[in-house]
């Protein structure tokens, strides 16, 4: 058996990092392609499951490793925060709403991506480009959309007698009954997202806005948010229950599947729960369109993308997965399918989806005439938009107004807390 | 000393371990040397991650974009924002009342594990449990029992009469909410006053309180000219600890209420991390999670100066 001097032992392996650093790239990585993804914990398990699976076949089929990791929600801004900032974790991202506006000068440009799915799908929805596809680049390609539904316990409303909403105005009248039967409304009017999803709808049904489509004019202070908080006052007063002030994103979910609300404003995912977990308030669960206002009917839309951090060195490898996982269709569809009607396809000619025909309880889910938005609109998106919508002004604004302060003075704080975030 | 009777040639020929070996016997090689990866590791973990929030903190930093120095504006601004105003009387009032709370019920409850109790070791080991148990975890469990459709315990008050149905709504109004997490930071937080305050009291010599009881000393007179000036020590490390760890507690705030009903109980660290991470606006994020550091700073000089007084 030969042995190796000291002195030896140290040149060679001094020799051999200086190698690899002036390379830059790990001796195993350069003898395979490796990228990593980094996904949420999707509210549909099951299609995070095919999502594994239909990795595994990436990697027979073209010799890339792929490595998919999953984070909470509430956790992905923190993570991808700290990458950006150290320039250096995954290579693919998953990305919800306004991401690609926030991380824009991280993000690769896939326009080229995105234009082959548009020229075999059709054109993304509007919420999706008005998210990803910043400032005349694609920073992030389409994946799939989630969107605000009503869901309501059918079998209440046909044993009082109630007619399916189809207003704002039309829900109060049926809320009140509703309470009666100790089966309140459940919005939650608290620092959550979904009470922005829900008030943001309100707000556009009625006519208000938090933000003018300059992205600059601050135009929460009018008449019409004044008839939204006189709104808001009155239903949680008549149809709902002081325990929507402490809710979180999951409450009203909890809420309806538990048998105690009667109507909620949520995408399907409480009734797939329900469902999935044969719970007793499963049969009596339907859905219907969100409700119009006097402005017309707007729908608060969950957009997600996939993006990939221009720091990758794997940026092609990891456009091939999104082609892999998005431009086969019948992969594409197979991952739809996965997510039970909770991850709709995003692109148009893709709108009447078999997913949608697998249970008769997602005939609301038809994206026929619906005018799709994300937080903030009609302003665009910016970091100030972000910002007014991270700092939760719109949903203190509502809790102020119901826990006592007039409508004007609540009013007036969420219109000077705006005013300092875009003066900022 | 041999070695400096050595002349230099002979000593330039000595072998290298042995010429290592002398260099170890010096003192002032060996000592930098131990304190050396302790040092470094300050510098790496704490020095760099500090400095950085500094620098931070004074630029418009903003996540994955170019920045530059802007001075104390971000200190300044932070003043217009309602909910960084709320947030400032938020920490003192959640600090204030969790250690007041913390400090009487430590002691007593040191006070009580000193006595001759049965199972004493086992009660002492159960009393360390709410330290033990991961912060995230407990929380959860707390969450559960303020939680607005299933809490523990309004059902147990409703059922012994104490509220009327619903009963409180824990976690959505102010007061309630403010009281549910200072709740838990004292049940948090107890442990370590108590096994502190508890070493304090068994290090008392047992002479000081017999020649107190001869001289007529009862039961208060011992707590508050013996037990009392002697613990003064151990109770200011104790406070300036809890001090700085409840002021930046972020875990039982995050999860409870993340900062909500209308910021009530949002602290730096919660208000920091939306303002910074989920927002972006890493410079103003960093100013409120260094607002404090001066007067903290002034904390810790002052208690330390406190407790050196009193050793002396």
């Amino acid at each position: 058996m030969s042995t190796m001097s000291r002195r030896r032992f140290v040149t060679t392996s001094t020799t051999g990092l200086a190698g690899i650093l002036a390379a830059r790239v790990a001796p195993a990585v350069g003898q395979t392609r490796e990228i990593t993804y980094l996904c949420w914990n999707n509210f549909a398990p099951a299609s995070d499951k095919k999502l594994a699976e239909i990795g595994q076949r990436f990697t027979k089929d073209t010799g890339i490793k792929l490595k998919i990791d999953h984070i909470a929600h509430a956790q992905q801004a923190a993570k991808y925060a700290s990458e950006v900032q150290s320039q250096a974790g995954h290579d693919l991202v998953e990305m919800r709403m306004h991401f690609p506006w926030l991380y824009e000068p991280q993000l690769a440009d896939v326009s080229d991506v995105v234009a082959d799915l548009e020229k075999k799908y059709g054109k993304a929805l509007s919420s999706s480009s008005e998210t990803a596809h910043v400032k005349g680049v694609w920073r992030a390609v389409p994946q799939y959309h989630t969107f605000f539904v009503a869901t309501y316990r059918e079998d209440l409303f046909k044993k009082a007698g109630l007619k399916t909403p189809d207003t704002w105005e039309d829900l109060y009248k049926a809320g009140r009954e509703l309470k009666k039967m100790g089966n309140p409304i459940g919005i939650p009017i608290s620092q959550n997202y979904d009470t922005i999803s829900t008030g943001g709808a309100i707000l556009w049904c009625y006519g208000a806005m938090e933000v003018d489509k300059d992205g600059k004019t601050v135009r929460i202070n009018s008449p019409q948010t004044a008839e939204v908080v006189e709104y808001v006052k009155k239903l949680y007063k008549d149809c709902m229950e002081p325990e929507v002030l402490s809710w979180t994103d999951a409450s009203n979910n909890e809420s309806i599947q538990q048998g105690k609300a009667g109507w909620i404003h949520n995408p399907v995912s409480a009734y797939i729960v329900a469902r999935n977990r044969k719970l007793v308030s499963a049969d009596g669960i339907n859905h219907h369109r969100s409700l119009a206002g006097p402005a017309g009917r707007h729908e608060t839309d969950v957009p997600r993308h996939i993006g990939i951090w221009k720091f990758s060195k794997n940026i092609e490898a990891s456009k091939e997965w999104i082609k892999y996982l998005l431009g086969k269709k019948e992969v594409y569809d197979e991952y739809v399918m996965s997510g039970d009607a909770f991850n709709l396809p995003v692109y148009a000619n893709l709108q009447d989806h078999a997913v949608l025909k697998t249970d008769p309880k997602y005939a609301a889910l038809k994206t026929e005439g619906v005018t799709f938005h994300t937080y903030g609109w009609p302003a665009p998106p910016s970091d100030k938009v972000q910002l007014i919508t991270n700092s939760f002004i719109l949903p203190n604004m509502l809790a102020k107004a119901v826990t006592g302060t007039s409508t004007k003075d609540a009013i007036l704080w969420a219109e000077n807390e705006m005013k300092k975030v875009m003066a900022g | 000393m041999a070695i400096s009777t050595f002349p230099v040639a002979a000593h330039a020929r000595l072998p290298w371990r042995t010429r290592v070996s002398e260099l170890l016997d010096r003192e002032t090689i060996l000592g930098p040397l131990f304190v050396s990866p302790a040092f470094i590791l300050i510098l790496l973990l704490v020095a760099y991650p500090f400095c950085m929030a500094v620098y931070f903190s004074l630029s418009n930093a903003f996540i994955g974009r170019p920045s530059h120095l802007v001075g104390i504006k971000n200190y300044i601004n932070l003043w217009q924002s309602d909910a960084f105003r709320q947030t400032f009387q938020n920490a003192f009032v959640f600090t204030g009342t969790a250690i007041a709370f913390k400090l009487v019920m430590g002691i007593s409850l040191a006070l009580l594990l000193n006595q001759q109790l049965w199972f004493k070791r086992l009660i002492r080991g159960m009393v360390l449990l709410p330290w033990v148990i991961p912060t995230a975890l407990s929380v959860l469990g707390w969450s559960w029992m303020f939680n607005s459709l299933y809490s523990v315990v309004n059902w147990t008050g409703i059922a012994l009469g104490i509220f009327d149905p619903p009963g409180p709504n824990w976690l959505g109004q102010r007061y309630y909410a403010m009281t549910a997490v200072v709740v838990v930071n004292i049940w948090r937080g107890l442990p370590f006053f108590v096994i502190t305050i508890l070493a304090g009291l068994v290090s008392i010599p047992k002479e000081l309180y017999e020649a107190a009881e001869a001289d007529g000393a009862g039961t208060w007179a011992r707590f508050w000219y013996v037990t009392l000036p002697m613990l003064k020590g151990v109770l200011g490390i104790v406070v300036l600890f809890s001090t700085i760890f409840t002021f930046s507690d972020f875990n039982i705030v995050y999860q409870l209420t993340h900062g909500g009903p209308i910021n009530s109980t949002h602290l730096f660290a919660t208000l920091s991390r939306q303002v910074g991470l989920e927002s972006g606006r890493i410079g103003e994020g960093a100013a409120i999670s260094l607002y404090l550091f001066p007067l903290l700073a002034f904390v810790v000089y002052a208690q330390l100066r406190f407790v050196r007084k009193q050793d002396n």
